[in-house]
């Protein structure tokens, strides 16, 4: 055999990479504009961020900042939704709106030649849709049958009871889309009123990547969101999460299940955390990555799912920390017991230089793959508004990652995460998982699909 | 111009070399040529089984060492399966291109020793629970499955999907999997694509070095597909554990890169895509009898596929809604489309190839196709033209040759709840 294949070959000199240059300008209306140019392909994407999202919906009309985003193509300056389709498609563009729990979205990706009329439309969708009433009630019924269609969706029910029982009735405590209840109460006033109190251009950024001149881009962005009137600052949500002092299970039962849904874990951090580099090298290590402990325990080692994760949600207030498998019925409750033992493993300090090196340098070396395309970029950039990340953020990224050492993953593990009281809830066939899963000696407890509780 | 350097090892193995520099990247990309298509009846899922097995280690790469290898680089890596090919992929840091080439041809050639039962066993019961995720245990899940039961015959090996069936997951055997290695999974029935930051000579110098020790196999067992077509309409109605009715269409078409495939792919813009196409606009926007509809085309290699489908608003039923889609795909045919349409549905292709190109790994996997289907790397230098070309009328004629019932099976899925 030839030598040169007993082992793996050493690595050339690195190529150094920098995230590319951004221009940023604030406009008098209190807009702030980013432009990077990236010349790859004859493409420029373009994005309007709202700095609101669900999380600013009233809590008995749950909803509304969603259901506002798909209305932004509805209509918007002269032209009805199907004008502004055809136009899009006429410049050879594709325009996308879309809200989440931080913030809400508008988004064109278009053929560089045409960004200028582009731009026009993006400003055109971002403050001055026309929302009308037709438009409303269609989406609003294409969203109520959407949620009905997720009474049959194990991933979704999973998601939607979890966050409830962690956070209750108020920001966070649902899904971004609502409830069937709370999308029944809005009406169009509730929309329009959420656009005028939240879509301000000292409330947003607009951002643009791509094949383009950035002096020229500038020109183009402050012409076309110039007359964006400013209006006062949203106030910030707060989240009323339930507290509780002990580790719960809650069987949510679907009867034919061929599979658990499993959902394990708290409230997490948000992300302005300090922690936020070694947390993210600690989940990377617990569950974040294919070749994490969760997923080689559960799926290499057990072959009980197809894929199991762990991951913060780093939103702008405490979002959850979760881990998700899918797995066969017979061994679910086993399961829980591994993905429970590794939660508490990680904490006692046992973390190998080894597999700490390999995902450091996992997170470190992947930065450039995930910013290859002007879309990849122009997400970045939007990150980096809704959060206030420092300019040199992503310079700096991977000075930071290199900083986290051993002690830093125990430290954080200890104090992010609890697996003695962790909410356990899965999705799956209660006569099937119930014995099994009161082995565990924890309180158990048994809800529909509704989430009301089985007598 | 992308630059496109393509020559064969004397193993046989396809090398199609794309430098950029553009990004501190390489996009490592190998296309076998099989899939699903090539098992047999009882043995169905076995060519993607295979794709998980051959991330647990060969010769000289440990149990899960594979991933670790390029995770711990910051490399992302995957494989997929599909009817005609099956395809394995990893993104570097350009300077571990050596690390790349290195795990692709150890499980090129150095797959076998490392085979183990318990290898199987594990990824087996992994490949049980992807199919319990994806198709079981949601809604709708198995409408393709029961879609290509219906348009193909028992024969014509399109009559079921990769993932296969969970009776035959329990029935492959190691002698199984050692077979189907020796048979496909050779040099010379193989494309290695290289896009990003690399010098040819030193890239063609390691892929001389890593790949060019391994044997070609011997002859290829002999295949031919030959699709018998539909005499009328094929029709499946059955209950379901879902809330709404939904109807799916399998239209045949000729193969992928065929004229009328590629009339046919911007005549599913025109018809499904935006707010302003032909079914969204009279199905979601104007009659609000559906949900959502969809249609497109499938990249084929044996025949070209049309899927096409639509939800039905609750109270809705689905001969309301084929009623409309007739009505939509029969003016289409009586009053041709417009050159708005055409100009939109050309621009769509261009800027959805433009960004397949925009990437490393998508452009790789783009050219390892057009290599493996139509053995010419370089098409992706012409592969718009057709569609730049396309006319009105040949779009028009497409859907009045294809748009058929006769050349179309339908499956509808019918809540359990309403009335049989």
């Amino acid at each position: 055999m030839s030598g040169f294949r007993t082992s793996a070959p050493p690595a050339g000199p690195p190529r150094t990479f920098h995230f590319p240059n951004v221009t940023r300008r604030t406009l008098s209306n209190g807009l702030r504009v980013l432009v990077a140019e990236r010349r790859t392909a004859p493409l420029v994407s373009m994005r309007t961020l709202i700095r609101s999202g669900a999380d600013r919906d009233p809590a008995d009309v749950a909803g509304v900042a969603g259901l506002l985003a798909d209305l932004l193509d509805e209509g918007a300056g002269e032209r009805d939704a199907i004008r502004l389709a055809e136009d899009i498609g006429l410049l050879g563009g594709a325009l996308g709106t879309g809200a989440d729990w931080d913030a809400a979205y508008a988004s064109i990706d278009v053929l560089s030649r045409n960004a200028e009329p582009s731009a026009s439309i993006l400003a055109d969708v971002s403050f001055r849709a026309t929302l009308p009433q037709d438009g409303f009630d269609r989406v609003r019924r294409e969203r109520l049958t959407e949620i009905l269609q997720q009474r049959d969706e194990p991933a979704a029910i999973a998601g939607k009871r979890f966050a409830s029982l962690l956070y209750g009735r108020g920001v966070y405590g649902n899904s971004v889309i609502g409830t069937a209840e709370s999308v029944s109460r809005i009406n169009i006033d509730h929309v329009r009123r959420y656009y005028a109190d939240h879509y301000l251009p000292n409330n947003s950024s607009v951002v643009l990547a791509g094949d383009v001149v950035t002096d020229d881009a500038l020109r183009v962005l402050e012409s076309a969101f110039a007359e964006w009137k400013r209006g006062p600052e949203p106030p910030m949500p707060a989240i009323e999460p339930a507290p509780f002092d002990s580790s719960r299970v809650y069987i949510i039962d679907r009867p034919h299940a061929v599979q658990s849904e499993i959902r394990i874990g708290h409230i997490g951090v948000p992300r302005a955390c300090e922690d936020y580099f070694p947390l993210s090298v600690m989940n990377a290590l617990l569950g974040g990555v294919f070749n994490s402990r969760i997923n080689l325990n559960l799926r290499e080692r057990h072959g009980y799912t197809y894929g199991a994760r762990s991951a913060f949600s780093f939103r702008r207030l405490a979002g959850p920390f979760v881990v998700a498998a899918p797995v066969r019925n017979e061994v679910t409750r086993e399961s829980v017991t591994e993905i429970l033992g590794e939660l508490r493993r990680i904490r006692t300090g046992d973390v190998e230089d080894g597999e700490l090196n390999d995902t450091k340098n996992y997170l470190m070396g992947v930065f450039p793959a995930t910013v290859q395309s002007a879309g990849d970029i122009a997400g970045r950039l939007l990150d980096m508004e809704l959060y206030g990340l420092p300019e040199d953020y992503f310079d700096r990224y991977r000075e930071n990652i290199r900083a986290v050492g051993r002690e830093d993953i125990a430290r954080v593990a200890e104090k992010y995460l609890d697996p003695d009281r962790v909410l356990i809830v899965i999705v799956g066939s209660a006569a099937q998982i119930r014995e099994p899963l009161g082995t565990l000696g924890l309180p158990l407890h048994e809800l529909d699909l509704e989430g009301q509780p089985i007598a | 111009m992308l630059s496109i350097e393509d020559y064969r090892l004397d193993n046989g193995l396809r090398v199609v070399l794309n430098e950029d520099h553009s990004a501190p990247l390489v996009a490592i990309n190998v296309w076998y040529h099989v899939g699903s298509k090539n098992e047999r009846p009882g043995r169905t899922g076995f060519a993607h089984l295979f794709e998980h097995m051959l991330f647990s280690g060969s010769k000289h790469v440990g149990n899960n060492e594979h991933f670790r290898y390029v995770q711990s680089v910051g490399g992302v890596l995957n494989g997929t399966t599909f009817f005609d090919r099956t395809n394995y992929f990893e993104t570097l840091p350009s300077n571990y291109l050596a690390l790349g080439l290195w795990l692709e041809s150890d499980r090129m050639g150095f797959f076998l020793p490392a085979l183990t039962q318990e290898k199987l066993d594990i990824q087996r019961e992994v490949v049980k629970e992807e199919r319990r995720q994806r198709y079981d245990n949601v809604p709708y899940g198995t409408a393709f499955e029961r879609l290509l039961h219906l348009a193909y015959d028992p024969d014509y090996s399109y009559h079921w999907p990769t993932i296969g069936s969970m009776e035959d997951l329990g029935a492959a055997s190691l002698d199984d999997v050692r077979e189907f290695f020796q048979t496909w999974y050779r040099p010379d029935n193989a494309v290695l694509t290289i896009a990003g930051d690399f010098s040819p000579k030193e890239a063609k110098e390691l892929v001389q070095r890593y790949f060019g020790e391994i044997a070609p196999g011997g002859g290829f067992p002999p295949f031919t597909l030959q699709r018998k077509p539909l005499e009328n309409e094929r029709r499946e109605r059955f209950t379901d554990r879902v809330q709404l009715p939904r109807l799916y269409r399998l239209y045949h078409l000729p193969k992928m890169g065929e004229r009328d495939w590629i009339h046919a792919d911007l005549l599913t813009t025109i018809l499904a895509s935006d707010k302003a196409s032909r079914l969204d606009r009279a199905l979601v926007h104007e009659q609000q009898i559906a949900q959502d509809v969809a249609a497109y085309v499938l990249p084929t290699e044996s025949t070209g596929i049309l899927l096409m489908q639509a939800t039905a608003k609750e109270g809705i039923d689905i001969e309301q809604l084929e009623t409309a889609i007739d009505e939509e795909i029969a003016r289409l045919v009586s009053g041709g489309v417009t050159d708005d349409e055409m100009t939109r549905a050309k621009n769509r292709a261009e800027v959805e190839f433009a960004h397949q190109i925009e990437n490393y790994d998508t452009r790789a996997d783009l050219i390892g196709m057009f290599a493996t289907y139509f053995g010419d790397p370089a098409l992706v230098h012409r592969w718009l033209e057709p569609y730049k070309g396309a006319t009105a009328a040949g779009l028009r004629d497409v859907a009045a040759r294809y748009l058929v019932p006769s050349n179309r099976a339908t499956s509808v899925f019918r809540p359990q709840t309403e009335a049989a």
